[in-house]
């Protein structure tokens, strides 16, 4: 190595150090730091509508109905490996086991996993698309063809994905799966069509518990205000820090 | 500034020039237009076809059963949740009055004891607690098993809406 490069003078040392550190201290200044409750109260710097969902497990009977309007409505395959949205069954025992069982997404109903006297507790656990406001599915796609809308929902573009699989591994909630005609992927929609003509998802719909609540989380008076400022919610991983957008009353931390 | 420098700048900006015409030719209209996508996806994605319509829209003609239901303790349920999808049948259903329906306007009638088991088997996980106060749910539970299995008598097997109306239970 030349020996005049290596060299720095004293004075030289100086300055590149402290430009370096100032740089640091600038680009880190102008970062947000999260905030949890960013997201349940309005879209960061959008008008107009901000989508959310809440699911009360109290409320859960498990019939499997909404599991089954969403392959009906959106034409998901019907073999139990393709699922928009599905229910599970979490059973937890006196001696400390965990159960989790999902037959066919639920469609079918369910059976109860355990004797009655060895059970502690055990609900039902309705699962779909978060729609994160910090997709990590969105992220990893590398022609863009899945997207967050200004109303918060996350979409594919079936036209131009290639079946990369990317973000099926990405989405840490297993909502995402590869449509197996299409050989694209596939996932919740929100229903996309029906919300644009002014009604429900499918799921939500169908619900004969009203288990299943959503709405605009910028208005203050929408139904999923209402349940968010009545129940303790949360979601799911909250230390991913996806911005998930789909809040659960009474959730167990075994869920995952 | 050396030759070869100078021809270097030559050669890397046309392949700059180049890239950019190619990304110009490739990139399909409308992306970019909202972000880093094609702003038509969105508009794309909201004609798929519908299948299920909205819980008033039986109203209109089945107005005797919505008002059995909405007194009994089925009121919470959509008639969709028994019956299925119901998009067409609600929109067409109305030219075939006192006539057959054809096949692809009947709608399913859950009338074997599976199809009530599915929210009424007897399940640790249904709630049977009142939790909110506001909107009580509970539902009754039932050993399918034992419930009633057969007539005692002539030992047919029964089914549940033999006793129960499914619309005012
Ligand atoms: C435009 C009027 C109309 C609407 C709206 C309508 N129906 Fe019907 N429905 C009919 C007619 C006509 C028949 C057949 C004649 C009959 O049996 O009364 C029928 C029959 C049925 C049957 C019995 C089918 C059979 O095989 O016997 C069911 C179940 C039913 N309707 C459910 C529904 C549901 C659920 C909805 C709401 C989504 C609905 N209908 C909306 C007109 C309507
Ligand atoms: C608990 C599930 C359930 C719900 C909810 C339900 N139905 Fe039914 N419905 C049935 C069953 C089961 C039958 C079959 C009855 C029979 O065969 O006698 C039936 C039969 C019918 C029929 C055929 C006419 C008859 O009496 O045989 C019509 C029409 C109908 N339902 C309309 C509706 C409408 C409209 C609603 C919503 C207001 C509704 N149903 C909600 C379960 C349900
Ligand atoms: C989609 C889920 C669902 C289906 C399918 C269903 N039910 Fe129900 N049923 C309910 C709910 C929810 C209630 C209201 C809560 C309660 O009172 O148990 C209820 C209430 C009842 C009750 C009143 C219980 C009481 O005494 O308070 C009876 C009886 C009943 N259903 C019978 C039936 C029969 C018979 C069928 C089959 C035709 C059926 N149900 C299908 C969800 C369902
Ligand atoms: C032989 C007639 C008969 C048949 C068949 C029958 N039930 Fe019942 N069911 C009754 C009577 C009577 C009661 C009320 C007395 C009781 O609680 O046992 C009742 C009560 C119920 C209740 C309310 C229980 C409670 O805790 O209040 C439900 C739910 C129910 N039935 C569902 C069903 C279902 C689901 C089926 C089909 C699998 C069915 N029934 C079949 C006669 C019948």
């Amino acid at each position: 190595m030349n020996d005049e490069t290596t060299k720095l003078s004293r004075r030289d040392f100086f300055k590149t150090g402290t430009v370096l550190a100032g740089g640091v201290a600038l680009a880190t200044a102008s970062l947000i730091p999260y905030d949890g409750l960013l997201f349940a109260s309005e879209a960061p710097g959008a008008k107009g509508k901000w989508y959310g969902i809440g699911i009360d497990i109290n409320k859960c009977i498990g019939c499997g109905k909404c599991a089954n309007a969403c392959k009906i409505e959106n034409n998901v395959p019907r073999d139990p490996f393709y699922f928009r949205s599905w229910v599970e069954q979490y059973t937890i025992k006196n001696d400390g086991a965990i159960l989790v069982e999902s037959p066919n997404g639920g469609i079918d109903g369910f059976k109860q996993a355990a004797p009655t006297a060895d059970i502690y507790k055990s609900f039902f656990v309705p699962k779909m698309c978060n729609h994160c406001a910090k997709s990590p599915c969105t992220q990893v796609c590398p022609v863009g063809a899945t997207f967050e809308t200004e109303e918060g929902i996350v979409l594919v573009d079936e036209e131009y994905c290639i079946g990369c699989r990317y973000c099926v591994q990405a989405c840490p909630y297993g909502c995402r799966y590869i449509h197996p005609e299409k050989g694209t992927v596939d996932k919740c929609t929100l229903c996309f069509h029906r919300l644009k003509k002014g009604l429900q998802p499918a799921c939500f719909e169908i619900c004969p518990t009203e288990a299943r609540i959503f709405g605009d989380l910028n208005d203050p008076h929408s139904k999923i205000n209402y349940f968010l400022k009545n129940h303790t919610c949360m979601v799911v991983k909250p230390h991913l820090n996806t911005g998930s957008k789909l809040f659960y009353n009474a959730l167990s931390p075994e869920v995952r | 500034m050396p030759q070869h420098i100078k021809r270097l700048i030559g050669v890397f900006a046309v392949f700059i020039l180049f890239f950019l015409v190619l990304q110009q030719v490739l990139k399909p209209d409308s992306f970019g237009e909202l972000g880093h996508f094609r702003a038509k996806a969105i508009y794309e994605n909201s004609l798929r076809p519908m299948h299920y319509t909205v819980a008033d829209s039986c109203t209109k003609c089945h107005k005797d059963i919505r008002i059995d239901k909405d007194l009994g303790f089925h009121i919470k349920l959509k008639c969709e949740v028994c019956h299925g999808p119901a998009l067409a049948h609600s929109l067409y259903a109305g030219n075939f009055k006192d006539k057959e329906l054809p096949d692809s306007l009947t709608l399913y009638k859950p009338g074997e004891r599976k199809d009530c088991a599915i929210c009424h088997e007897l399940n640790a996980a249904r709630i049977k607690i009142q939790f909110d106060t506001l909107n009580t749910t509970m539902v009754h539970q039932i050993d399918v098993l034992t419930h009633h299995p057969f007539d005692p008598k002539t030992k047919v097997p029964f089914k549940c809406i033999e006793c129960h109306n499914p619309h005012q239970p």
